[in-house]
């Protein structure tokens, strides 16, 4: 198979064009690290965009980053870190859950649209992604959004492009948000709660006026070994639900207190900071318990969102259906979901259980096998998937880019 | 009108009696308006300048109404025009000669409060200020808030994305919407999202949020709620130059801090809005900030003596910080009131809406008071100076001959002016017909092509709100077609592995 490696969006534009004209669907890739999310393709040529990779600009004191799409994610983090800056939607690093040796680019960031726990505060990839160069599958180059955080100039087809799995449109260059990183953050930590009981907890929390950036619940498991990043916190397995506080040191101080308070009647709170709260929270961010490395490692992931109010209620019946290891996150509204390997990765009681709770799906790690007969996206209703592949075609008529990445057996 | 609408289908008129016989079929009772004296109401929304009175006003009060309506309207090639409250400034709302005006304001109940999941699930006819009201109780409110939001339906502020003040930190309407359902014209119903933080698949309800009303009707919201914070505190902070209240805005950005609000006026906005309300604005600088610390009391007072160090090292001539409550409306008072006490300086005022990088505000003003020279009409300038977004109100009186064909000029130059320092046509008023033509200052041709074939996947026949945001309407088949480009897959200079 042909790998293209493309150096600008001119090179975009004849890759694609010259694929129309072959009927030949592209494969697009940065790093591939997110390469065995979604479906086998159609494909059978490669279209690698990590040579596109240079920081256009750079202004702190704008809140922005203009960056071709296949910027490394971790040499932009890096970038924006020596300013004291960071992506507020805390992108999640999928390389140790998948497997792979590369964290991907910045392309495949807002493509896969993956938030980690702060989403619930700053939103997602999809809230910080300002404007977009891209080429379409008609093989033309257009823009959209801009280069201000304020900005209703047209269709936001930059919502579109988020979370899209390259299937509208190859990026070449986005402009994305960032925020100041907050001065200091603590972490209360609450031990013993069933899942029930900490969901309550987390919404408790939510709901108070003290600005919680992260409520996550690791429930009780045998099957976990001791992960990395949980350090002494985490005990052998017992339950921990984790709240997070940042802003300035004084608030942090403060509304620690105050939090603790609120939540005295699920037990007393102990509290870390900084450099262990950090590493507690990439933890959760990456989902570090299911790695791919670790004991759980070939176990099929799902990554479940639904409200947040019913995580605990949906999450236990998950467990005890399928003897399954559960990790909650955004107060009980994302739930990972490790389940014992089996060869439907028990997707007939998953996709059941996670409808009735009002929620979605995704199969984000399974063998290729599995993957063959099982939906990994969300099946939608007739009327929502017939709109959104009206969408997809006004993009890509001849369905050229990752052509059946996102429905099983797909031909167009 | 300088605005070109798209022009009426004479077969359609002729056939009014007979589409307000089926209309009625639909909409029972005083759902549908067609005595010219009762029209008049909807015949603009608040851009005034711009007048026309619809064929028919129809006000539906079910889903299942808005679908049969829009499922006749397709099916006779009737254009519709959807309408919340029309609070619109940029003519989203203003009706078409030969279409049917389709008024949400019956949708005014809130379905369901659901604290647990910090939601709202509400019909689209309830204002913005309404849902803030029935959740307060519990200490909760709808972060975006634009300035008309005791007005403003929260159909609207979904259609057109709305901002507000507060929209620095906390987002604009995109950023606290998470699903809807929507009638597309067809007359299909469709569920997007929910409770959930995110919807599965495309994210529909991203790019139906400031739509304009071309892709479908909403008949119902889920919005995001939030904790009100604890306190909130304000600076009103004055500068003997432009240059140095810009500077003060990036150095409190470029500090880390974002206010819950940070709003400029220039000396002209300072005085209307001080002869108008007395809010006590010190009359003697060039520029004023109004910065909104929000958050627990001792977040608030550590960052208020932040950003006034700030402030001081920026050279301001005047810095008052709010006490009380009641100071801290009285700062906001001016501001809030900075439009009215501008119509009482001029007889009329047209606002404008561009967004520029914050680096480039002092180039910008001092483009504005060329291009007032040039024009010989005056400006007042507010802007959201946090997020870059300037409201430039040009003074003009609409009886003296040629003068709103200046405004109007004057306007559409600073609008390019603000593309040119790297911003955007609109911030927050959305494009309507006030900005439509200036859309190819902005997108290429192809880029609108893009735009437009998106409108085609949800409106196939280009029946809903058509005139509005894109200066040509192209037919869908015509988009669809797609010019192979002769090639082989070849590229001889395109490194291969």
């Amino acid at each position: 198979m042909d790998t293209l490696r493309v150096r600008d969006a001119k090179d975009v534009e004849e890759v694609v064009r010259a694929a129309i004209a072959n009927e030949q669907p592209l494969e697009i890739i940065g790093h591939g690290s997110k390469r065995s999310i979604g479906h086998a393709m159609a494909t059978n040529a490669v279209l690698d965009v990590s040579a596109l990779n240079a920081v256009t600009s750079y202004e702190p004191n704008e809140l922005i980053v203009t960056l071709q799409a296949g910027a490394p994610l971790g040499d932009v983090q890096s970038l924006i870190d020596a300013k004291n800056q960071q992506f507020a939607f805390e992108p999640m690093n999928t390389a140790p859950l998948l497997g792979t040796p590369m964290s991907g680019t910045i392309g495949g960031m807002i493509a896969a649209g993956l938030a980690g726990p702060r989403r619930i505060r700053a939103g997602g990839a999809r809230d910080h992604l300002l404007g977009a160069h891209a080429v379409s599958g008609f093989g033309d180059s257009f823009k959209t959004g801009g280069k201000v955080v304020k900005n209703v100039t047209g269709y936001d087809l930059c919502k579109l492009l988020a979370g899209s799995w390259g299937t509208l449109s190859v990026m070449t260059e986005v402009t994305l948000k960032v925020m100041p990183k907050p001065e200091a953050e603590r972490t209360l930590l609450l031990r013993g709660l069933d899942d029930a009981a900490a969901n309550k907890a987390m919404t408790a929390a939510l709901g108070s006026p003290f600005d919680v950036s992260g409520a996550a619940h690791l429930p009780k498991s045998e099957l976990r070994a001791k992960v990395e990043g949980l350090g002494d916190v985490a005990g052998e397995g017992e339950p921990l639900t984790v709240l997070r506080l940042e802003g300035i040191t004084a608030s942090v101080a403060h509304r620690a207190g105050s939090l603790r308070e609120l939540l005295a009647s699920f037990g007393t709170a102990t509290l870390v900071e900084d450099g262990a709260s950090e590493a507690l929270w990439t933890t959760i961010r990456d989902v570090l318990p299911f790695a791919a490395t670790g004991a759980l490692g070939a176990w099929p992931v799902w990554r479940i969102v639904c409200p947040p109010a019913s995580g605990a209620a949906l999450g236990t019946q998950l467990a005890r259906e399928t003897g399954g290891d559960l990790i909650y996150d955004w107060g009980g509204g994302l739930i990972w979901a490790a389940l014992p390997p089996k060869s439907d990765a028990h997707a007939p009681v998953v996709r059941a259980r996670v409808s009735a709770a009002g929620g979605h799906a995704t199969l984000i790690r399974a063998e290729e096998e599995v993957r063959r007969d099982v939906d990994v996206f969300h099946p939608q209703e007739p009327g929502i998937a017939a709109l959104s592949e009206r969408v997809r075609a006004s993009f890509d008529p001849k369905a050229i880019l990752n052509r059946g990445r996102l429905s099983r057996g797909a031909t167009a | 009108m300088a605005i070109m609408m798209p022009a009426s289908d004479q077969a359609v008129l002729a056939r009014r009696a007979e589409i307000i016989a089926a209309l009625r079929a639909i909409v029972p009772g005083e759902g549908v308006i067609d005595s010219a004296a009762e029209m008049r109401a909807y015949e603009s929304d608040g851009l005034t300048a711009y007048r026309q009175p619809p064929m028919v006003v129809v006000l539906p009060d079910t889903t299942e109404q808005v679908s049969l309506v829009l499922k006749y309207c397709a099916e006779q090639s009737i254009k519709v025009v959807p309408r919340g409250s029309g609070t619109s400034l940029s003519g989203g709302a203003l009706p078409l000669e030969d279409g049917v005006l389709l008024g949400l304001g019956k949708f005014k109940r809130i379905r369901e409060i659901d604290f647990d999941n910090r939601v709202v699930v509400t019909e689209p006819g309830v204002t913005n200020l309404a849902i803030s009201q029935a959740v307060a109780h519990a200490g909760f409110y709808y972060a975006p808030d634009p300035s008309s939001q005791i007005a403003c339906s929260i159909g609207g502020n979904v259609a057109e994305n709305s901002g507000g003040v507060h929209c620095l930190k906390y987002g604009m309407t995109t950023n606290n919407v998470l699903g809807c359902e929507i009638v597309l014209m067809s007359g299909e119903i469709l569920r997007i999202g929910g409770k959930s933080a995110e919807n599965p698949g495309y994210d529909l309800m991203g790019v139906i949020t400031g739509s304009e009303g071309l892709l479908g009707v909403i008949t119902e919201i889920t919005v995001r709620i939030l904790q009100k914070p604890e306190t909130a505190r304000a600076l009103m902070v004055g500068f003997a130059e432009v240059e140095a209240a810009g500077e003060c805005v990036a150095r409190i950005i470029g500090a880390g801090i974002i206010p819950g609000g940070m709003e400029m006026m220039d000396k002209p906005a300072i005085h209307a809005a001080e002869a108008f309300v007395h809010a006590g604005y010190p009359l003697d600088v060039e520029a004023l900030l109004i910065i909104e610390l929000d958050g627990p009391k001792i977040e608030v007072d550590e960052l208020i003596a932040r950003v006034e160090a700030i402030a001081n090292a920026c050279g301001s001539t005047t810095c008052q910080i709010s006490t009380s409550e009641a100071e801290r409306n009285l700062f906001w008072a001016g501001r809030k009131a900075a439009f009215p006490a501008v119509g009482r300086i001029s007889p009329d005022y047209l606002c404008m809406d561009g967004t520029i990088p914050r680096g480039a505000l002092p180039k910008a003003l001092a483009r504005i008071r060329e291009l007032s020279e040039k024009y010989q009409l005056g400006c007042a300038n507010v802007f959201h100076a946090g997020d870059g977004n300037l409201h430039p109100l040009i003074l003009y009186d609409a009886n003296k001959p040629g003068e709103i064909e200046r405004a109007e000029a004057f306007g559409a130059d600073i609008l390019r002016a603000c593309v040119e320092f790297g911003g955007v046509l609109t911030g927050e008023h959305g494009v309507g017909i006030e900005k439509r033509d200036l859309m190819p200052d902005m997108f290429s041709e192809i880029d609108l092509n893009q735009q437009q074939r998106l409108k085609c996947a949800f409106d196939s026949q280009g029946l809903l709100n058509p005139g509005k945001v894109f200066p040509t309407l192209h037919r869908c088949a015509e988009l669809g077609r797609m010019h192979v480009h002769a090639g082989k897959l070849a590229f001889p200079d395109i490194p291969r592995f």
